[in-house]
């Protein structure tokens, strides 16, 4: 690792006092807004699966997973944090290493950031930088190597800035997926990745324990979609909770998150049975699409959406925070180690949605992933949420909405910033968009 | 002498087949979801081979066979290939025993395909000329009767048919090698070379090079005989009427939408077809195909791939994702 008395290139040297005053008073804050959230959730659905009280427990930052991993490093395990879900989650089990994304989702904390880079900058990152300037986030505090992916301008430059703290591997994945040249290049990246988790482990990633993690991870997309599916019918569980679940996918422990979210997916189907439903069938169907959202402070959007009068419901999304991370399965036809490296490699590049791609034809890929989702949840309505500074998802705006304009679904962009300050008036926008939605559902 | 070999071998190919019946009843029982089909693939191709076995030694027999064939696949493409051919069946083997090894395939590039795609049937057409042409050279009276049943020197003629000869090809092939018994059990190209070459010494050496060849390029490549086997491209371009409209027989269709590009179709296609990848849905248009539909067994995407018989959906991709145990 990096010592940490090496000159930092970007990175302020902050006073031990000034980082635990400002530490001690964002984590005080965030434990209130994340027992606040889950407080709201609970109200909104008073009829909450009993399920979901494991999930409560562990997105809680500083609470048992935080021990749990904690432990684990003592024991000689060692934590690789990730940045992007581009990075291969099945190498990093095979080398029995313990991944957790490190994004950032507080609000306060983008205000550091804008210390060290302009505020024209996407708040994920400026918020991710804050986060590590004050060791808020206890998850990049305890990885030991963090992966990066230079999928836009804000990652290239963020996974630079954190180097001046952490060690950092950095993956670039090809902008351009249907040449054999870009998978070649990407193939290459998976197996360099591979070289610097087995060095930093001491573990060498065997082909049979690759396979195990392919496996763990196929389970993990089971039950996944069990749940995506149990969204398509009446609403048996609120966007939020399910929101909550996938996100906790990317911090929990993945075999113990399976068997919890089977366990979820059982109790919904017994609702379902007996048509208890999480709000009135008839509320207003929304997919909303754009910039990822990180819990616990950027719930903004989907609190609104449910707690609106009139309601409506989150039955999906397009996010790689949420819905994206577990959908497509790593497919191994013969189980040899390059055949493994190539399906990995595949799965992350060729299956990805993200908008930094670009084609011949136009890079349909997303457009179409997102037409599915419209069509399989019965969705009546698409939010398309972009924060200020995004500009690979802002971009792609006009070509989404113009594609769903043929299959005749409102869109709308909700463009916003990492504060609270505007949640009265984005709450009269999604209002005036769900009151707009059910209108047409009356006709 | 003959007759006994074939019998040994007869009892013992059923005996196999008997044992990989068990294998698919075990493994329909454990669930695999996505080798059942590629499983039954394999009992229908041990099934076949038994079949053909038993008509082998009769060319009227076999010219039904072949009739048959061709008829079906002029409407549902090279099953054929996947499906019953003995030669590909072995090809299979290899392919078992490679993956027993955790030994990978290698793959053609993508211009080194495209490139064969292009010239196929022209490397067909030669395979298939150059006997004819040697054998008009030599043609008597005497052999009318051969000309009647494609014996002798006509013997190239039935090259549609020539992959249900060598059942168990480099053995058969050596075996008339080394008896210099009758040439119609050796292995049918050579067997045409070695026909007008009598010489023994070259006859061996020709034959085993054949062997080897195959063989090794079998190991390496998956299926690779296939992609310009005589009797494949004869299918194959019976196949191409398959994109008319009036014969929408056996397709496999593929829903846009729902492709998420992960590329699973484009890496366990045997031969290597990219069309199932590349096409923006619809029926799937590739002569290439060799309906052996691992493609549509691996798709993770419920109702993504399907295959349609008839406008009947017969077999589609489904959320598979239930980890398999065996292999």
């Amino acid at each position: 690792m990096k010592s940490q008395s090496a000159e930092k290139k970007y990175l302020p040297d902050m006073p031990q006092k000034e980082v635990e005053e400002l530490n001690a008073s964002v984590k005080a804050a965030s434990e209130r807004i994340m027992a606040d959230n889950i407080e709201r959730m609970k109200k909104t659905d008073p009829n909450r699966p009993a399920a979901m009280q494991y999930f409560d427990e562990v997105s809680n930052f500083f609470g048992m997973r935080q021990k749990e991993i904690q432990e684990a490093k003592a024991q000689g395990r060692k934590v690789i944090g990730y940045l992007c879900v581009f990075a291969p989650i099945e190498l990093i089990l095979a080398a029995d290493a313990i991944p957790v994304r490190v994004n950032s989702g507080w609000y306060d904390t983008s205000k550091l950031g804008d210390r060290i880079v302009p505020v024209e900058v996407c708040p994920v990152i400026r918020s991710t930088i804050g986060a590590k300037m004050i060791d808020l986030s206890p998850y990049l505090e305890l990885s030991d190597a963090v992966i990066s992916t230079l999928t836009c301008d804000g990652q290239t430059k963020l996974s630079e800035i954190l180097s001046d703290a952490k060690q950092m591997w950095i993956m670039t994945p090809p902008r351009v997926k249907d040449s054999a040249q870009s998978l070649h290049l990407w193939k290459e990246e998976i197996k360099a990745i591979k070289t610097q988790i087995e060095k930093l482990t001491g573990n060498k990633i065997t082909p049979k324990k690759l396979k195990e993690a392919i496996e763990t991870m196929q389970k993990a997309t089971k039950a996944f979609r069990r749940l995506q599916d149990l969204r398509k019918g009446n609403p048996v569980i609120m966007g939020r909770d399910a929101m909550l679940v996938n996100q906790m996918s990317m911090w929990d422990d993945i075999k113990r998150w399976t068997k919890k979210t089977e366990a979820l997916c059982d109790e919904l189907e017994k609702r379902a049975e007996k048509n208890e439903w999480a709000c009135p069938p008839d509320t207003p169907r929304v997919i909303v699409t754009g910039t990822p959202m990180f819990w616990p402070d950027n719930w903004k959007l989907p609190t609104l959406i449910e707690e609106a009068t009139p309601q409506g419901i989150l039955v999906g999304d397009e996010l790689c925070s949420s819905d994206r991370v577990l959908y497509d399965p790593v497919g191994i036809d013969e189980w040899t180690m390059d055949d493994m490296i190539n399906g990995i490699a595949e799965r992350y590049l060729m299956a990805s949605t993200c908008p930094c791609f670009t084609s011949k034809d136009g890079n349909e890929d997303r457009v179409n992933w997102l037409l599915n989702k419209v069509k399989d949840t019965k969705a009546q309505g698409v939010i398309y949420y972009v924060i200020r500074g995004c500009m690979l998802y802002a971009m792609e705006y006009s070509r989404v909405k113009k594609a769903l304009d043929k299959v005749d679904i409102p869109v709308y962009y909700l463009d916003t910033e990492y504060t609270r300050e505007d949640v009265g008036q984005m709450k009269t926008r999604v209002e005036a968009f769900l009151e707009m939605l059910s209108a047409r559902v009356d006709f | 002498m003959y007759e006994a070999l074939l019998g040994t071998i007869f009892a013992a190919i059923v005996a196999i087949g008997l044992a990989l019946a068990g294998v698919l009843i075990i493994t329909i029982w454990k669930k695999d979801r996505t080798r059942k089909l590629s499983y039954l693939r394999l009992f229908i191709q041990v099934v076949s081979l038994v079949g053909i076995f038993i008509s082998f030694t009769m060319a009227l027999w076999l010219v039904a066979f072949f009739l048959v064939i061709f008829a079906v696949t002029l409407f549902s493409g090279r099953f054929f290939c996947g499906w019953v051919c003995p030669f590909g069946f072995y090809m299979d083997l290899i392919a078992m025993l490679r993956k027993k090894l955790g030994i990978r395939y290698w793959t053609l590039s993508d211009r080194v395909n495209g490139a064969l795609n292009r010239l196929r049937y022209v490397i067909a057409a030669a395979i298939l000329v150059s006997p004819l042409l040697v054998g008009a050279l030599t043609i008597t009276p005497a052999s009318q009767i051969q000309f009647l049943f494609l014996r002798g020197p006509y013997h190239s003629l039935n090259l549609f048919l020539s992959p249900l000869e060598p059942l168990i090809v480099p053995w058969t092939g050596a075996l008339a090698n080394l008896g210099f018994v009758d040439w119609s059990f050796s292995y049918p190209y050579t067997r045409d070379i070695v026909y007008y070459i009598n010489i023994p010494v070259v006859t061996s050496v020709l034959i085993y090079i054949f062997i080897g060849l195959t063989l090794v390029s079998t190991f390496m490549y998956r299926r690779f005989w296939c992609r310009f086997c005589p009797t494949g491209i004869t299918l194959a371009a019976a196949n191409r009427f398959k994109a008319f409209k009036w014969a929408p027989v056996l397709h496999i269709n593929k829903t846009e939408e729902k492709c998420t590009k992960c590329g699973i179709c484009k890496r366990v296609c045997p031969v290597q077809v990219t069309e199932v990848y590349e096409q923006k849905g619809g029926d799937i248009k590739t002569s290439m195909c060799l309906n052996c539909m691992r493609c549509v067994e691996m798709c993770p995407y419920e109702d993504c791939l399907k295959v349609n018989l008839g406008g009947k959906t017969v077999f589609h991709s489904r959320n598979w994702l239930e980890p398999s145990n065996i292999e």
